[in-house]
């Protein structure tokens, strides 16, 4: 027998095929970034400067995390995006430390048909950070002239304070004696604005840097893995577009990135002008691209729609086959505990990983997105009809027999209406379960109201995330009680009352 | 030849056995009542004869042939079956239970309506009923109900699993009247299960008394009343009939 999945795979190998030769002619370049300010504007930025050079450029910013893009750029739904040497060593080949570009590249090319282009220069890893004034008042540069004075104040971020690669390595590696205490790294700077503490971790390009004044440290016994970010491309990227993005080989630094990061954090620039500033200054022609954000009510509308359009869609995809599944279910009574448990088994799986696993099937958008919510949308509806044709009285199944009703008779007469009350609960279920997980399809870039969610987490800024939790908390809610007003028109009031509904 | 024969019929379950080696005619446009005490067998009987039971051994036969057991939606559509506590279904209304056979055959509405309507007189229900659903009516308007239903295509076998078992004295007096009436008017052949004697003799003509999946005696009613063939079956009726 043929695996289903042969059959979704056929037209997307086709795909491959036909977009192989397809790149420069005319086809959109796509660009894709995490959902993290500094992916963002690295995306937007080599998204600009294609753009300078006569490229036409998609852009698929924000999809969630490395899981994702990685995946994403496997299945060539995009052609680059903007990755860490360090995650790719650590997270996706899974190698010692410190291996070369070309190393890396050797491994990419060959098990996933990907390639790293040439380093934007600036390096994200883990840092110490002081106190800019306290800094040079001690003569403090390097991590080793912490040594002459234990007496400093260090408190660490608690993941800092657990990792081998963070402070116990440190400290063994510099044989630093302070004893620091765990702080949330929130509130870190907070407390280095206010000196209760001295010394914290920080990311090396982190905007709040800047805010706070503080000074870097040099890593001079290289203890951090290094986190280059560079151009991530699939090997179909031809080299006229790499030559484009490796024009900004080495020309951001640490400082260059903090301060762009700084821009969108701290003086609300979007990500675009921080891109444009950062281009400026670091000399690479920008193409002058006025982005626009739409009205604020109508960009909430439009969401809206898109959430509700993802959320319908993938509900009827779920009813088509859960409710067949679960008159089969109670059928082949055999086949019951098989099918409860698989469809149980899907709503176990974390929703990003489900997401990451529909992308070399459907790609990224609103395909997988829908696929992976109507997954979601199985197991209720399918347990629910189960449940509620197992539990008829039987006396009623035996007269309809009796009376000499065919099964698909009794099924649509009988049956159906009878367990109606129960289906309908188990959709209206699955129909607030898919309101509240269609804010992560955002994600794979399947837009609606999670949209404002991952921006506003890339931000840190709790109004943008507001903007798309409120009103997705309100749709469930609606969608709850336009249930309720379906109930009431469906189903005979007493047959609700029998349920206790 | 009657309608319903049971050649040499044996059922069991697992290891219980419910009924042994039943040899029986059901006389033609009669009523025969089933008694027997409670897990004799009765309603075991009953179920042979749309076929919701298969024999475990013997041969069923019915309108004058053994069933066939792939053919049976066509046997039973020709069989009314009435059950205790009316089986009536929740969903539909008085009207629509009533019809609903009628509606699957693609009957025309005028004759539908007509039929109906024929029905819930005959029982004396009220026409204005017909909308209501089987919680809005009392259990004898039930019974009622479930009867009309069973009678709606007219077929010539009817079986009724302890249909009046559930309703109060006097409600149960009414019906039986009814019942009575309508065999009269219009005979058939009905197999009555009951566990109740009383009820047995009202509208029974033929009696069939059954214990532990036995056949204790079979005859007229007076016959058997007369002269209990068994012991168990002069027990059974004196202690039922002094009561
Ligand atoms: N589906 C069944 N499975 C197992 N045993 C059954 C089943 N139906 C009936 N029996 C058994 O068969 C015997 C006769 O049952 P039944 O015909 O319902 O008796 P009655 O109607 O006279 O009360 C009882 O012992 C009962 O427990
Ligand atoms: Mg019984």
């Amino acid at each position: 027998m043929v695996h289903p999945a042969t059959w979704l795979l056929a037209p997307l190998l086709l795909g491959f095929f036909l977009a192989a030769g397809g790149t420069a002619a005319g086809k959109p370049i796509i660009i894709g970034s995490k959902q993290f300010n500094e992916s963002y504007i690295l995306g937007e930025a080599m998204a600009q400067v294609l753009e300078a050079r006569g490229y036409r450029v998609q852009r698929r910013l924000g999809l969630g995390g490395t899981l994702i893009c990685f995946e994403a750029l496997r299945s060539r739904e995009i052609d680059l995006y903007p990755e860490y040497t360090g995650t790719i060593e650590q997270a996706i080949l899974k190698l010692p430390r410190h291996a070369t570009r070309e190393t890396l590249n050797d491994k990419l090319r060959e098990a996933y048909g990907l390639r790293l282009l040439r380093p934007f220069g600036f390096n994200n890893t883990y840092a110490l950070a002081l106190p800019e004034d306290l800094a040079s008042r001690l003569g403090i540069a390097a991590i080793s002239d912490l040594m002459r004075f234990p007496n400093l104040r260090m408190a660490f971020s608690h993941e800092f304070m657990e990792r081998q690669d963070g402070w116990p390595g440190l400290a063994a590696a510099y044989r630093l004696a302070t004893k620091p205490t765990g702080i949330q790294h929130g509130l870190a700077y907070q407390a280095i604005q206010e000196r209760t503490i001295d010394v914290t971790d920080v990311y090396s390009t982190d905007g709040d840097i800047e805010k706070y004044r503080l000074a870097v440290l040099r890593d001079d016994k290289e203890f951090f893995p290094q986190y280059l970010a560079a151009p991530f491309a699939h090997l179909g990227v031809d080299e006229q577009v790499a030559a484009v993005v490796n024009e900004l080989q080495g020309k951001i630094s640490d400082a260059a990135m903090r301060r762009a990061n700084a821009q969108v954090l701290l003086k609300g620039a979007t990500f675009a002008e921080a891109a444009g500033s950062l281009l400026r200054e670091i000399g690479v022609a920008q193409a002058t691209r006025e982005r626009r954000d739409g009205a604020f009510w109508l960009t909430l509308l439009l969401q809206t729609v898109t959430h509700l359009k993802l959320t319908l869609i993938a509900l009827l995809a779920a009813m088509l086959v859960a409710m067949p599944l679960g008159v089969l279910v109670y059928r082949l009574q055999r086949l019951s505990r098989p099918i409860i448990y698989a469809a149980g088994l899907l709503q176990t799986i974390p929703s990003i990983a489900l997401l990451a696993f529909m992308i070399p099937f459907f790609g990224i958008g609103v395909k997988p997105a829908i696929v992976a919510l109507s997954l979601y949308a199985l197991l209720p509806i399918l347990r629910n009809t189960a449940t509620a044709l197992f539990s008829i009285d039987p006396l009623l199944k035996r007269v309809s027999i009796g009376m000499g009703m065919t099964t698909w008779q009794r099924l649509r007469h009988i049956e159906l209406p009878l367990a109606a009350p129960t289906i309908m609960a188990g959709i209206k279920t699955a129909a607030v379960i898919n309101v509240g997980t269609a804010t992560l399809a955002a994600f794979i870039g399947a837009g609606g109201l999670g949209e404002p969610i991952v921006t506003g987490l890339a931000l840190n800024d709790s109004a943008i995330i507001l903007r798309g939790a409120i009103p997705a908390a309100l749709l469930a809610v609606l969608t709850e009680f336009a249930f309720e007003v379906l109930e009431r028109r469906l189903v005979p009031r007493h047959l609700l009352q029998r349920l206790g509904a | 030849m009657s309608q319903i024969i049971f050649e040499h019929i044996s059922k069991t379950y697992g290891a219980t056995a419910a009924l042994r080696d039943l040899c029986l005619e059901f006389p033609d446009k009669m009523t025969t009542a089933v008694v027997g005490t409670s897990g004799s067998g009765k309603s075991t009987l009953l179920q042979h004869i749309n076929g919701l039971v298969l024999p475990s051994r013997g041969v069923v036969k019915v309108f004058e042939e053994p069933i066939d057991y792939a053919r049976l939606r066509q046997l039973r559509l020709r069989i009314g079956y009435a059950v205790q506590g009316s089986g009536l279904f929740p969903h539909l209304t008085a009207k629509q239970n009533i019809t609903l056979l009628a509606r699957l055959q693609k009957w025309e509405r005028p004759r539908l309506e007509a039929r109906a309507e024929e029905l819930m007189r005959l029982v004396n229900l009220p026409l204005d009923y017909a909308p209501r659903y089987p919680h809005e009516l009392s259990g004898g308007e039930q019974q009622r109900v479930g009867l009309c239903r069973a009678m709606m295509l007219d077929p010539p076998i009817f079986l009724l699993d302890e249909a009046f078992g559930a309703l109060d004295p006097i409600t149960r007096g009414e019906v039986h009247e009814e019942f009575l009436r309508l065999q009269r008017a219009a005979p058939r052949t009905v197999v009555l299960v009951t566990h109740d004697v009383r009820e047995a003799l009202k509208l029974g003509d033929y009696l069939v008394v059954l214990s532990k999946g036995e056949l204790q005696q079979a005859g007229p009613c007076e016959e058997v009343v007369a002269s209990p063939a068994t012991e168990f079956v002069r027990q059974f009726l004196r202690t039922q009939l002094e009561t």
